[in-house]
């Protein structure tokens, strides 16, 4: 009986220390070829285009590197992002730290707003923009009423409009990751900077935001990344004057049937992404990019 | 002391005067498109010189919006049970295997995260064209889920990570061969990873529209296309009636997930 037992337990401990262990890596196949086939072929395909479209060699970045008009496109595509990531630091800071102080019962209601914008389908939202600013729109309105100005301003079709737009749309992200952040900070460490007679603004400038600076580089260098390939938004308020890189993509791929030249840019575009995707991973370790 | 709203002093004032203010811009755009969903101008003035529900009824009686609704859930649900298929066994390598180059596969599982969507959109968009699946169920289906499939592999490994294996290997040493364990222990004990999973690929392709746009056919567009589309001509306030059913449905969905988390909690 007992001897019974023990055999029956043996068996189970063999099939549980089976050397099969290792070959557990074959459940990842079938995602495996599935990513292989639609993702890494494709974008290959697209990376051999941009050197043999329409004649081999390295014509279509040079052209895109040297013409004027696509250096405005790049110009545009950088300071956008550029003015993004500040403009979004600057009022997240402050939100990300209400929702570490507020009372959790307060601080739930900031967070469902914030959800519910994140949430919401992105036309919709872009759309709503586009309307609010128009030259007859709302906020044109309020500024004459208010005096501020007498004539409607160009608020978009430009690259006032895709700021606007993307600030509103990249918030979230330097939201939640500075919150995290600062949630994070053991409280003493400031008091034990005002005991030791540091003023507020001391304790700011000096403590807090120096501890803070992980967050700040994470959540700003996400938002930088995001904003250089965004599509939507941009190429729904920026109009003609103000067109960025994805737009630019798009258009010599979808209308202008330019197939090297679109895939050199996305390749610039790529390339400029990993590289600051690799900073990010560095700046927040790998175990947290997940 | 920079961590206490009382002891702050006069700076907490800057601080609420922001958060009001940020929380006004975040809701702005979405109660306008709201209200003037109701409005009767045809050309988004306002204040609405009056209130009506013709929007709507133009949106309901239009053929081709269902259509797109219709293609979107369709769509959806597909992208949503492929990339559980798929996502899961994936997690059971990613967190169990023992094998060379288990975090490099890991990297490249959430690969499509990192590439800006205009690049994969314009890499399908040429794959299809070549292959004949531009326009068609099979190649939306396929599109979304290359953007789906990193969020369920995310969930459910995370969910994997954190079940104590040593429950599935009591259950083997009960007497259950491997497979009853898994399918009896571990999956019954993940499956909020796999829930969520299933969610965040079903939102993933329902409000994903770059790759649309490109893969869209005049009878094949999800609703996100088509209202891109529509956008193209004019800024019909239709666009506002379905931007504002849309809101709804995010709202109902939050709301169904807070009421998941309180219940949890307890």
């Amino acid at each position: 009986m007992q001897q019974e037992a023990t055999a029956g337990l043996r068996a189970a401990a063999a099939r549980m220390n089976r050397p099969a262990r290792r070959s557990e890596g074959r459940y990842a196949l079938p995602a495996f070829f599935f990513l292989f086939f639609l993702f890494v072929v494709p974008l290959s395909s697209l990376l051999l285009r941009s050197v043999t479209d329409p004649v081999p060699g390295l014509g279509n970045y040079a052209q895109l590197l040297t013409d004027q008009t696509y250096g405005k496109v790049l110009f545009n595509t950088f300071a956008v992002a550029g003015i993004v990531t500040i403009v979004s630091l600057a009022l997240g800071y402050p939100v990300a730290w209400l929702l570490v102080l507020l009372p959790s019962r307060v601080a739930r209601w900031l967070f469902a707003i914030l959800l519910l914008s994140m949430w919401t389908n992105l036309v919709a939202r872009t759309y709503a923009w586009l309307v609010l600013l128009q030259r007859t729109g709302v906020i044109n309105r309020a500024l004459m009423s208010l005096g501020l100005t007498d004539h409607p301003i160009p608020l978009v079709n430009n690259l006032i409009g895709v700021t606007i737009g993307m600030t509103y749309i990249m918030l979230p992200f330097v939201i939640f990751p500075l919150q995290t952040r600062l949630a994070a900070i053991d409280p003493a460490i400031m008091q034990v900077a005002a005991i030791s007679g540091a003023r507020p603004t001391q304790v700011f400038f000096r403590v807090l935001l120096p501890l803070s600076l992980p967050g700040i580089y994470a959540g700003g260098l996400m938002v930088f990344v995001m904003a250089l390939g965004y599509y939507v938004t941009p190429a729904m308020l920026g109009g003609t004057s103000g067109m960025m890189l994805a737009e630019l993509i798009g258009v010599q791929v979808q209308s202008l049937l330019n197939w090297g030249l679109g895939s050199a840019a996305a390749f610039i575009l790529l390339s400029v992404t990993l590289a600051l995707y690799a900073l990010y991973v560095r700046s927040v370790g790998f175990g947290q990019v997940r | 002391m920079l961590l206490s709203l009382n002891r702050m002093g006069p700076g907490r004032f800057g601080l609420y005067a922001i958060g009001i203010l940020v929380a006004a811009f975040l809701l702005l755009p979405i109660v306008f498109i709201a209200a003037l969903s109701f409005g009767s101008s045809r050309w988004l003035a306002f204040p609405p010189p009056g209130w009506t529900l013709q929007w709507y009824e133009e949106f309901f009686a239009d053929s081709r919006w269902i259509d797109a609704i219709l293609v979107s859930i369709r769509v959806g649900a597909a992208v949503m049970a492929a990339s559980i298929l798929l996502g899961l066994p994936a997690s059971f390598a990613l967190v169990r295997g023992r094998f060379r180059g288990r975090e490099l596969l890991r990297a490249f599982f959430i690969g499509p995260m990192i590439v800006p969507l205009i690049i994969l959109a314009i890499a399908l968009y040429g794959l299809f064209l070549h292959i004949g699946l531009n326009g068609t169920f099979i190649g939306f289906v396929a599109g979304h889920l290359v953007i789906a499939l990193p969020f369920s592999i995310i969930c459910i490994s995370n969910a994997l990570e954190s079940f104590d294996e040593s429950i599935e290997k009591a259950a083997i040493i009960c007497g259950a061969t491997p497979a009853q364990a898994i399918w009896r222990i571990t999956l019954p004990s993940i499956r909020m990873g796999i829930f969520a999973g299933a969610l965040f690929s079903f939102l993933a392709s329902w409000d994903e529209v770059v790759v649309g746009i490109f893969m869209a056919s005049p009878d094949m567009q999800t609703l996100p296309v088509r209202m891109w589309n529509t956008l193209r001509n004019d800024l019909s306030p239709v666009i506002a009636a379905v931007s504002t059913l849309l809101i709804l449905v995010t709202i109902a969905i939050l709301a169904v997930v807070m009421l998941v988390q309180k219940k949890r909690a307890r």
